[in-house]
């Protein structure tokens, strides 16, 4: 299903990449260097990357057994889309195994769109240990 | 089918709505268990009727729902609520368009008695795709949670349980060797933990799933009670187990495609009598039907 904004060029993502990860291997950075890196990883870290939405919509659309035509946004409310609370549990156990992440189950009970399970996701994605490739 | 009875609403003027017939509270220990069944109501009129019951905030919630399926059972949910709750008002003419809900501080729904303090009822309401239930009492509070017998579980159900149910669960589960009586095992499980969260009422977060277990009381073929496992324990070995009867539990069959699980908060001053579930399904404003009446010990 389309996405409701248009996805930044890849090149764009590459090149903000390269820089956060030159500001964050320096400790002792500027004062002024530091304040712009992290103006930089506001803005990225707003709201998830439009592939991380979708993966979550394909596995909400598998767990709730929705038609693969059915317009999902990033706003989708789970409950709208006749989830329980057991469905919510097994959504957020694909998701654990589609990231390799763990879900606290507090943090998983205030899941309620696929903006909030993908906000999510890369937060935690994004704290581990390993440093993420791409 | 489609409903669009939500625009059509507006224009049209006010149906006169049959009324409908009073029910004498449950005495304390009784849970009275009213569903519906989605697919026996079919009448458009009647469904419009359903939605002339609703306040302004339910219906948006309808119309949120995705589908007519869903729309036409969040209608029915609401539906279920508003009449069940007004036909055990004492005043006989009750209108179910007057009660107004409130959610407490946790987000559990309530009746918001306005300035009527010291009501008795309490009631809680679950639902599958295909069935409605709405559970009441008085003096306790209830939780209800209904699901289909025959769900299916994508996950492998022991990672399931390893992952949100106590220790005693999984080792219980573990111990059923055909996968389908397993499944079924923790299908029943599900609902009696979601029932007792329910009953609660402060939120999962209050009673994750891992910290409470519900088990078959020995030597009675339904009876279940609840053991809290310790909070902070520095040795495993001293975790000690607090089975307590403050809450009762009684799991039963709907319709026979549905577990539901009832959980009420035990009368302290009749501490160890049994419950007792009394089970009608309806069609509001149509018909009731008396199901069943059963004790739990």
């Amino acid at each position: 299903s389309k996405l409701p904004y248009n996805p930044p060029p890849r090149i764009y993502h590459a090149t903000l990449k390269r820089v956060l990860r030159k500001a964050s291997s320096f400790q002792s950075i500027s004062f002024g260097r530091f304040q712009s890196s992290k103006r930089i990883r506001l803005q990225i870290s707003c709201a998830a990357k439009p592939e991380t939405v979708q993966k979550v919509s394909d596995i909400v659309k598998e767990q709730l057994a929705l038609s693969a035509d059915t317009a999902l946004t990033a706003e989708s409310k789970f409950s709208a889309l006749g989830a329980d609370s057991l469905d919510t549990v097994e959504i957020v156990m694909a998701l654990e195994e589609k990231f390799d992440i763990s879900v606290e189950e507090t943090e998983a009970q205030n899941i309620t769109t696929i903006q909030e399970a993908a906000d999510l996701i890369e937060d935690l994605v994004q704290k581990k240990p390993t440093a993420q490739a791409s | 089918m489609r409903i669009s009875v939500m625009s059509q609403m507006q224009r049209s003027f006010s149906i006169d709505l049959p009324s409908l017939i009073p029910l004498q509270l449950p005495s304390r220990r009784y849970t009275h268990l009213w569903y519906v069944i989605p697919d026996e109501v079919k009448s458009t009129s009647l469904l419009k009727r359903y939605s002339q019951l609703l306040s302004q905030t339910e219906k948006d919630g309808v119309d949120q729902m995705r589908g007519d399926e869903l729309k036409k059972n969040a209608l029915l949910a609401r539906t279920l609520v508003r009449t069940t709750v007004a036909r055990y008002q004492t005043n006989k003419a009750f209108d179910p368009r007057s009660l107004m809900f409130k959610k407490n501080v946790y987000g559990k729904p309530e009746v918001d008695w306005q300035n009527c303090n010291n009501q008795p009822l309490h009631f809680n309401i679950s639902h599958t795709d295909s069935l409605i239930a709405c559970g009441v009492t008085v003096h306790a509070p209830v939780g209800i949670d209904v699901e289909d017998k025959e769900r299916k579980i994508k996950h492998d159900v022991l990672a399931f349980a390893k992952r949100f149910y106590s220790a005693d669960e999984v080792n219980f589960l573990a111990t059923i060797r055909d996968p389908e009586a397993q499944r079924k095992e923790f299908i029943k499980l599900w609902t009696l933990k979601e029932a007792y969260v329910k009953a609660l009422g402060k939120g999962f977060s209050a009673a994750p799933f891992n910290t409470f277990t519900i088990q078959s009381i020995p030597g009675t073929e339904e009876g279940y009670s609840l053991c809290k496992t310790s909070e902070v324990t520095a040795d495993p070995l001293e975790e000690t187990k607090k089975c307590n009867g403050e809450w009762k539990f009684a799991l039963l069959e709907l319709a026979d495609s549905h577990y539901a699980a009832v959980c009420i908060e035990d009368d302290q001053a009749n501490e160890g009598a049994p419950m007792r579930v009394i089970v009608r399904k309806t069609i509001p404003f149509v018909e009731d039907q008396l199901i069943s009446e059963r004790i739990f010990l």
